[in-house]
């Protein structure tokens, strides 16, 4: 099963479309009708400032990529930039981004298979999709750019039909005059909202190490994508608030299908729910590359177990890692949380933006002789740009996010330190923690028995709490003990 | 007392697992049932800081009872 390294396979077409595929999810097919509540027609600027914001952070990953053209993206610059523990972090945000993305798009798909079909199981039919697009990922990464590239070229045609048409048909009935509502801020709040249409394009940059040419394809591919993206998602607004007023796609479950069906009836709800299942299809198939990439770089420097570092032998491609992963994904998607899955996204993927401006400038002061075939222009404005902006973000997010962001940081943490310390002090460290547990499940257990909780609870319930308490207790007391008195060595 | 350590190991170890598993759904249902969230007063503003909780406490349980029944393989 042992390789020596990943097959430089993907060319500048191949990349392009890794990124522009990665970016539109089934996202802009559902977040287009709230989106316009808050900024109105001025969704259109909200787009165009979305791009922006996004191409900030895109230019240092186009400097990052074509100097430093290993595999695992933002993880590889960090590690090259920081090290050590921020370095980490980095890479377990963009591998449970990812694992999450690629759950999120697959339910996704399987929402809109059963507009078409309604009898389908949606966790099956997202773990059907999870397993096809594993499979086409350890076939080898040529196939994977083959595959996405026909996804993201019928995606775009589709897309392109529905642009043609909404901009010579004589229906009219919205106006092009920019409106806010709710004023700039409202435009501020709805860049929040709908920046998740861009995220996903950094794809390119997790599969640096099988792009050919990287110093030249890299920049050329993330600029493309960017500037594609900006394109499409104008162009779309422009073609939605001209054929319908803004306010009327409040509260609609698909508002791009709406729209097309003011003009092209149930062919265009046709055309656009296909266009949605291959993009949340195009998705999976991004995001199951890019978080193998991230485990395989992960694993290559000793984070994660050896395993993860293994190649196909006759694939080349990063095989376990892929496996694990897509384990993890389908796992993900039979729960179909899909709140919890869209901030947790959300939240690892604007870390990692904020992560790899930071590795940029850190790289420039630190090697400034790094050989570096695409420098980002306006250094240092653009890079801090991109911090402030990603940071803003974060806070225009859901609360929760933040909540999420928090515990998927504590697991990492956890994660990081049982790998980088002694087994023996791990184990002590534990015991220390399960005692504490056991001391605080017999405190639990007294309040329930004392009546002193502060909420109320009935006879059965309670009893029910105090059992579970005290269980929880002894078993943790005798956990605690038969950790902290285990030989050393 | 070695073999009694090696027992208690196995059971504990085994326990820890199973209670932290069971946190793990656990918290999945605080946050897909209704009727669990109105049985324990659970208000829909607190369900992700129960599932916070409750989503460490079982990753927490499953790694010491892993790391028990480990040692207890490992025969150390």
């Amino acid at each position: 099963m042992e390789g020596k390294s990943l097959k430089r396979e993907l060319g500048l077409l191949h990349a392009t479309m890794m990124g522009i595929g990665g970016a539109i999810c089934a996202g802009v097919f559902v977040t287009l009708g709230y989106a316009a509540t808050l900024a109105g027609t001025a969704l259109i600027i909200a787009m165009i400032l979305c791009g922006i914001i996004n191409l900030f952070t895109m230019l240092s990953y186009a400097e990052l990529g074509a100097a430093i053209p290993s595999a695992g993206g933002e993880y590889t610059f960090a590690k090259a930039s920081f090290g050590g523990f921020l370095s980490f972090a980095t890479g377990w945000f963009e591998w449970i981004s990812n694992m999450f993305y690629a759950a999120f798009s697959s339910v996704g798909f399987a929402y809109l298979i059963s507009y078409v079909i309604p009898a389908v199981n949606i966790p099956l039919i997202a773990i059907i999709a999870v397993a096809i697009f594993t499979i086409i990922n350890i076939k080898g990464v040529k196939e994977t750019g083959l595959t996405q590239t026909a996804l993201v070229i019928i995606l775009l045609g589709l897309l392109g039909v529905f642009i043609f048409l909404g901009i010579f048909t004589s229906q009219n009935v919205g106006s092009l005059e920019l409106k806010a509502p709710e004023g700039f801020l409202g435009v501020l709040r709805a860049s929040a909202f709908i920046f998740v249409v861009y995220l996903g394009g950094e794809a390119i940059a997790v599969a640096q190490a099988e792009i050919k040419d990287p110093g030249k394809t890299i920049p050329r591919a993330i600029l493309l994508s960017c500037f594609a993206l900006i394109l499409i998602y104008t162009t779309i607004a422009l073609v939605v608030f001209k054929i319908v007023p803004a306010e009327s796609l409040a509260g609609k479950a698909s508002p791009l299908a709406y729209v097309a069906e003011q003009f092209m009836g149930p062919f265009g709800v046709g055309i656009i729910t296909i266009a949605g299942i291959i993009a949340a299809l195009s998705s999976v198939n991004t995001s199951i590359m890019a978080s193998s990439r991230v485990a395989y770089a992960l694993s290559r420097d000793g984070y994660f177990p050896k395993g993860f570092f293994t190649l196909h032998a006759r694939f080349r491609t990063p095989v376990i890692a892929t496996l694990v992963g897509s384990v993890l994904t389908a796992a993900f998607a039979a729960t179909g949380i899909v709140n919890f899955v869209t901030y947790a996204t959300d939240f690892g993927f604007i870390i990692g933006f904020v992560f790899v401006n930071l590795s940029l400038i850190k790289l420039r002061r630190d090697k400034p002789n790094l050989h570096r075939p695409f420098k980002v222009p306006l250094y240092p404005l653009t890079p801090i740009l991109g911090i402030v902006t990603s940071l803003l973000l974060i806070f225009f997010l859901e609360p929760s996010t933040l909540l999420i962001g928090l515990e998927l940081f504590i697991f990492g943490l956890i994660a990081y330190y049982i790998r980088m310390v002694g087994h023996y002090r791990v184990c002590l460290a534990m015991g220390g923690m399960n005692l504490g547990i056991s001391a605080f499940s017999a405190l639990f257990a007294y309040l329930i028995i004392s009546n002193l909780l502060p909420i109320s609870l009935s006879q059965n319930i309670a009893s029910l709490l105090f059992g579970v308490a005290i269980l929880v207790s002894i078993t943790y007391l005798i956990a605690g003990l038969l950790n902290v008195t285990r030989k050393h060595g | 007392m070695a073999k009694a350590r090696r027992v208690a190991l196995r059971i504990v170890g085994g326990l820890q697992c199973g209670s932290g598993g069971l946190a793990s759904v656990f918290a999945y249902l605080v946050y897909a049932s209704p009727l669990i969230r109105e049985a324990l007063t659970i208000a829909s503003e607190e369900v992700p800081l129960y599932m916070f909780l409750f989503l460490v406490f079982g990753m927490f349980s499953i790694l010491s009872g892993f790391l028990l029944v480990h040692e207890e393989d490992s025969g150390s």
